[in-house]
């Protein structure tokens, strides 16, 4: 826990044994109004506004069991703080995975990863975590434990509060025990690369993929010093712009027909040159497409939403400021994450607040910030505008965590 | 509602709409006294047709003003009495709203107003390549605003989720009488995820004036077949086989005997009448893929006991396929005068367990129940036949319903799938969550509807709705 209490000021750090210590500690803090915060892999405490009321942490640590895992319903029960690599073992065992590609998943706990939402490149095919959690757990901010939905993969009974506290950063409530649905493995995952010549032929083929005879996993679309020379994609192309990457998922039969199919959807299309990766090198590369966020290098990492169609727009958007900039786009979905090479201070309001933010606004969505070495950061920077969603939110938080000891601070709510 | 405040309310109402957009004449009431959930009736003291967003905030405000409880409605067709105004006051039908404002194919959205019936979306659709997934077997009537509110599923949800994993945002008239707006066309909107809790909270917290939804691709292609089984047992066994064989039939849905006979004498399929059970099973996907899926299926049912299983021949066949059993409620007419659907969900291995135990449970109070359900979900609809002249029989439906339930929490299951709790099962929550969850549930209800004006006695048991003591079971419309 060095790492945690390099980030966040922690007093002290303390790990329950199980869901009722846990309620415990939170109701012990809630009456001394002493800030918690819930740590699970310590992966994503940088994300949000950085902490600055001192505070415990409270580790998941302890919480990690298979409650439950009834392979032939495609559901699991576990506790929180299992690793997503745990996570991922268990269920492999059976055939089955969870596809949400989560970075640093040998450290990086469920619970976690449901707080923050992560979700990578497999979303276009697969859905994000909001769809595979149908039963959980949590401690509100008076210590209070409760749950919502249940261990059945269809259920309307009572409101959902899997889908209120995916994504929540932790601030409503801490999470304890979640239930999946999950999916059978597919039998084999290969990608499809091709290099493009510029943005308006890129637009191109993503409108065509949205159309495509293929059903792909994901489509990702990157730019930038990163990909530039990749291990597996090898060097890129004299003058290309960026290059298009579609992971293919399915029975060997399905795989094998659309590796043909796309071949020559992209033939037909103009594109000179295309090939699949061999399975190694694919593997290879899905595990790079993941990390892409989690690096920590850059002064900046930035995440946008934006419509699918506008996607490309948003990366010129980027390239415009930032020439080295390295972006990985989930282009199927509108998703741009841009790692810059150079982000001053004093970017922050003139690139940032400046153009990047009402940039994506004018393309349909919003940017936030996923990390940054530039310190100080206002919520307007971090999560972009305020409008009347973000008022609706604080009443719920007010509700669920009255005294603000919950993660306080760090995420879109006006008063902390 | 105190009847002095009436003529200047409906005054009030009739200035935001117009004179012939508000109802308040007893006669034109009744209409609007229940949903398909048809034990408890009361009527509303005025019913109010919204055109636009404005005019529903204005509303609202209105209802504010005079503290009058109001609540939402679409075509009405909720089974659990979601619809059900208690207490009176204000409905405000939002059927008018009914247009689908834009179809957008490259970044795989439309948007709809709330009154937009579920099919019409998709039959707008008809020749793009997409489709709207979702698809209660009420489609043809019930609203995606409605769908909202209940987060509806479907036969097709098993492998394409059921409303909320295809909604991205919703603009909602809220309870203050403000306008918001959650999510849109862009993913992962920032902040809380405040679509996901309005879906599905059966008009409780907001009133949805607008929704984004996501569109789906058609499949490449479909095999749609039908496993005829001599044992209910059989069937259930081989639905549990095949999803722990890990294959994801875009629809798995199976139809006892009892249900067959009248689907059959209704639309002359040509189901094999002597069968104890049928289960109609459809992959969809790649071409590439189909055909292994299908042979493996066929296999595991064959497997398990079915005597034959067919396939559908051509695409109008498989049409009667699914008429046949999106219709299968309004053929339970011609099996008794009066019926009553359950909801229940169980773990799908525990099929086998809950279909011998509603066999049981039928004897025990002696009671005919016929099945047809969503299979693949572990989503039972159990059908209890009753004449409701007969109160003696009525009581026993009542008893055998409420055990069937008791026996889905039991199984680590849920008593409702779809159709929500409304007021019909409100008695049912405090078995399903302590009181902590539930205080937890009147948290968020408190954030949005602090007065709660806005459908009270829904859903939780709190005070005011303390749930209903159910005195006799009524027919259902449909599923």
């Amino acid at each position: 826990m060095t790492v945690a209490a390099e980030i966040l000021p922690l007093a002290e750090t303390l790990a329950p044994a199980d869901q009722q210590e846990l309620s415990a500690a939170v109701r012990q803090a809630c009456a001394d109004r002493t800030s918690v915060y819930p740590i699970g892999g310590g992966t994503s405490l940088d994300f949000g506004l950085p902490a600055k009321q001192p505070g415990v942490g409270l580790s998941l640590a302890n919480l990690r069991r298979v409650v439950d895992y009834p392979a032939r319903d495609m559901t699991i029960t576990v506790e929180a703080g299992i690793t997503m690599t745990e996570l991922a073992q268990t269920l492999a065992a059976e055939r089955q995975w969870l596809p949400i590609d989560a970075p640093q998943a040998d450290v990086a706990t469920l619970g976690g990863v449901v707080a923050t939402a992560f979700c990578g490149p497999r979303r276009y095919g697969c859905g994000t975590m909001r769809d595979y959690v149908i039963g959980i757990s949590a401690v509100d901010g008076r210590g209070m434990p409760f749950k919502g939905g249940g261990r059945v993969v269809k259920n309307v009974a009572g409101y959902d509060f899997c889908k209120l506290l995916t994504g929540s950063l932790g601030t409503l409530g801490v999470i304890t025990q979640l239930t999946l649905k999950i999916r059978p493995l597919p039998e084999r995952s290969a990608l499809m690369v091709c290099d493009v010549a510029d943005f308006a032929g890129a637009e191109k083929l993503l409108a065509a993929l949205v159309n495509s005879g293929t059903t792909p996993a994901a489509i990702e679309l990157l730019t930038g010093p990163a990909w530039r020379d990749d291990l597996a994609l090898g060097p890129i192309d004299r003058g290309a712009a960026a290059r298009l990457v579609v992971g293919l998922e399915g029975t060997e039969s399905e795989v094998a027909w659309m590796l043909e199919q796309l071949a020559a959807e992209w033939q037909a299309q103009g594109v000179r040159s295309s090939r699949a990766l061999a399975d190694d090198e694919a593997a290879e590369l899905w595990s790079r497409l993941r990390e892409f966020p989690a690096d920590r290098e850059p002064p900046l990492v930035l995440k946008a939403s934006v419509r699918p169609g506008r996607t490309t727009e948003f990366m010129q958007a980027v390239l415009k400021l930032d020439p080295n900039a390295s972006l990985a786009a989930h282009a199927g979905n509108g998703i741009v994450i841009a790692r810059f090479a150079e982000f001053q201070a004093a970017d922050v309001s003139r690139r940032l607040i400046g153009v990047l933010q009402p940039a994506a606004a004018a393309l349909g969505g919003h940017a936030v910030v996923l990390c940054s070495t530039l310190g100080d950061l206002t919520r307007q920077a971090v999560w972009g505008c305020v409008d009347e969603a973000t008022a609706w939110m604080g009443r719920v938080k007010k509700q669920f965590d009255p005294q603000n000891i919950l993660n306080p601070g760090r995420f879109v709510f006006s008063d902390g | 509602m105190i009847s002095s405040v009436m003529p200047s309310l409906v005054a009030r109402l009739r200035q935001i709409v117009g004179v012939e957009s508000v109802l308040s004449a007893h006669s034109e009431l009744v209409a609007y006294e229940c949903d398909g959930f048809v034990i408890e009736k009361n009527c509303p003291d005025v019913v109010v047709f919204a055109r636009t967003t404005e005019e529903v905030a204005e509303i609202v405000k209105t209802c504010n003003e005079f503290s009058v409880p109001y609540l939402p409605r679409g075509a009405g067709t909720s089974l659990a009495g979601g619809c059900l105004p208690v207490g009176g006051g204000v409905m405000i039908v939002l059927t008018r709203m009914n247009r689908i404002l834009e179809i957008n194919l490259r970044d795989r959205y439309a948007v709809v107003e709330p009154g937009v019936v579920n099919v019409w979306l998709t039959n707008a659709l008809k020749g793009t390549g997409y489709h709207y997934a979702p698809d209660p077997s009420s489609q043809g009537a019930c609203t995606i605003g409605g769908n909202v509110a209940t987060n509806s599923g479907g036969p097709h949800t098993l492998k394409y989720g059921v409303t909320v994993n295809h909604t991205l945002g919703v603009e909602a008239v809220m309870a203050d009488g403000s306008i918001a707006r959650f999510g849109g066309p862009a993913e992962d909107p920032v902040g809380l995820d405040l679509t996901g809790a309005l879906v599905g909270s059966e008009g409780t917290l907001a009133i949805v004036t607008r929704v984004w939804v996501r569109l789906t691709r058609n499949p490449q292609g479909v095999r749609t077949m039908l496993g005829v089984f001599d044992s209910v047992d059989d069937a259930t066994n081989a639905i549990s086989e095949i999803i722990g064989a890990g294959i994801i039939p875009a629809a798995l849905e199976m139809m006892d005997q009892g249900i067959l006979v009248a689907v059959e004498a209704a639309f002359h399929f040509g189901f094999p009448l002597d069968a104890q059970a049928i289960l109609l099973i459809e992959v969809d996907g790649l071409e590439a893929g189909l055909d292994g899926q299908r042979d493996r299926i066929s296999e595991l049912c064959l497997q398990c006991g079915a005597r034959e299983v067919r396939h559908a021949r051509d695409p109008n066949e498989r049409l009667l396929l699914w008429k046949s059993r999106k219709q299968a409620f309004g053929a339970v007419g011609r099996l008794s005068p009066s019926y009553c659907t359950q909801d229940g969900v169980v773990p799908r291995t525990r099929l086998p367990h809950i279909l011998r135990r509603i066999i049981e449970i039928g004897r025990k109070h002696d009671v005919r129940i016929v099945n047809v359900f969503h299979a693949g979900d572990g989503n039972i609809h159990p059908i209890l036949l009753f004449d409701e002249r007969d109160h003696a029989q009525t009581a026993r439906v009542l008893a055998a319903s409420g055990e069937i339930l008791d026996e889905c929490i039991a199984c680590g299951g849920s008593v409702t799938g779809e159709h929500g709790i409304g007021v019909e099962k409100i008695s049912f929550m405090r078995k399903l969550f302590t009181d902590d969850d539930l205080e937890a549930m009147n948290h968020l209800r408190t954030a949005f509807n602090p007065e709660g004006r806005l459908s009270p006695a829904k859903m939780l048991p709190t005070a005011g709705a303390c749930g209903l003591e159910q005195k006799s079971p009524g027919r259902r419309a449909a599923l």
